[in-house]
């Protein structure tokens, strides 16, 4: 082991954002606490931020208190964004996500709700149709889900949509949970390589 | 948990599919694994766009209570956005911290623990687990000021009075020495725990915490422990 130095400073990088990351521009806008700019990320995220939500809580009511639970705290943390690590939209439905399962695992899933997960998994082109809003998004997702396998597509839903753990994914499906882990994996792996293809 | 299992966990992350010990095990892996890091940033990228394809405007009625609500909403301030700053020229000043307070340390807990964490059995992930549920919880990541590999995290809820350590990547301290971990309250240090790591470089430990932190560190003290820290600052975190 080497001999310690003296004590070495890191400064954080600066925060900057993608020139074409609209939402990034208006988010570090409201960091500065200008709540029109926020008005308008509201209205460019405010549609993906809902349905993210509604799709894993699935009641209405709830899903509305948890989207403005999200937006709350997008306006808290807007100082706090960081280009480098990934864009504003990406942060944001990373937190809606987030917030879903957080309100749906406190709310401590229902029996009724895995069976009907369970269901919903085995019939693979159901899964964003009852979303459907942006239907060039929609069927660019659609078309790469299908690319995966049925094991891989299963569990990546189950647990992004279900908002279930790969363990209770691995207790749905009746595989192994190392094979639920490899399996989401793959299946992002491969959800990526498809949605890259055509960005 | 081994670094082949850590780092597979990187997927199931980005799809919030790890319980809470797993999620915060992982959390503490991944801010100093790039192939992590890199891994979830792209996942999250993919999966914000099949978000994006979940779009489904809210009822209109619900702009006009986010905006009432962030109106009356403090931010939080850009200057925590920096994983732990350090400010310039800190070293004299930290160390003073610690050296100065010699006359009023306590020295509390002062044994020698290898700890193997990650299994599923282990007492640590429920503990760990405890203070992340209190909502007066934070989590901060000490910086690491030595030239050795290593993190250190330290999760602790003032309102239980219990703190846990967290080390990933450590080389095992040399022979007859060892980490030890002082909470700095105001002016005064406390000797927290002295700890070695097993083979893995993993470290978790929880301890309870008498005073309210101002900052957490780590040295490296003769093996047995010291009430008065002698070695330099290795990690260190303000809070
Ligand atoms: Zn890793």
């Amino acid at each position: 082991m080497g001999v310690l130095r003296p004590l070495r400073a890191r400064h954080p990088e600066p925060v900057s954002v993608d020139p074409d990351d609209i939402v990034g521009a208006l988010l570090l806008r409201a960091g500065r606490g200008d709540q029109s700019a926020f008005g308008e990320l509201y209205d460019e995220l405010a549609p993906m931020v809902h349905g993210v939500v509604l799709k894993v809580v699935r009641d209405p009511a709830m899903s509305e208190e948890v989207t403005q639970e999200v937006f709350v705290e997008l306006w808290r943390l807007a100082a706090r964004f960081d280009g480098t690590k990934g864009t504003a939209r990406s942060w944001a439905s990373t937190l809606a996500h987030r917030r879903a399962i957080d309100r749906v695992r406190s709310e401590q899933a229902s029996r009724d709700r895995n069976d009907r997960d369970a269901q919903r998994a085995v019939a693979p082109h159901d899964v964003v149709a009852a979303e459907v809003e942006t239907t060039l998004d929609v069927a660019r997702v659609r078309r790469a889900l299908a690319q995966l396998s049925d094991l891989q597509r299963e569990a990546v839903e189950l647990a992004y949509f279900g908002g279930h753990t790969y363990r209770e994914v691995a207790v749905l499906l009746g595989v192994a949970e190392g094979t639920v882990k490899s399996r989401i994996r793959d299946g992002l792996i491969r959800l990526r390589d498809e949605l890259g293809g055509e960005a | 948990m081994s670094d082949i299992d850590v780092h597979h966990l990187a997927a199931a992350y980005a799809l919030d599919a790890l319980d809470q010990r797993e999620r915060a095990a992982f959390e503490a892996h991944y801010e100093r694994c790039d192939v992590c890091r890199a891994d979830v940033l792209e996942f999250r990228g993919t999966m914000a766009e099949v978000a994006g394809a979940l779009s489904t405007p809210p009822p209109p009625s619900l702009k006009d209570r986010v905006m009432a609500d962030i109106a009356v909403t403090r931010q939080l301030s850009p200057s925590l956005v920096a994983p732990v700053p350090a400010p310039t020229g800190r070293s004299r000043g930290s160390w003073a911290m610690l050296a100065a307070a010699a006359a009023v340390i306590i020295a509390l807990v002062v044994g020698v623990v290898a700890f193997n964490g990650g299994n599923d059995d282990d007492p640590f992930n429920d503990e760990l687990a405890a203070v992340l549920e209190q909502p007066d919880s934070r989590m901060i990541e000490l910086d690491n000021q030595s030239d050795l590999d290593g993190m250190f995290k330290v999760a602790w809820s003032p309102s239980m009075g219990k703190a846990v350590l967290m080390g990933e990547n450590l080389p095992v301290a040399p022979d007859g020495k060892a980490y030890e971990l002082w909470l700095i309250s105001g002016d005064q240090s406390m000797a927290m725990y002295v700890l070695d790591t097993a083979g893995d470089g993993q470290v978790h430990r929880s301890v309870p915490t008498p005073a309210e932190p101002t900052a957490w560190a780590i040295t490296m003290e003769p093996v047995e422990g010291s009430a008065v820290a002698t070695g330099d600052i290795m990690f260190i975190a303000e809070v």
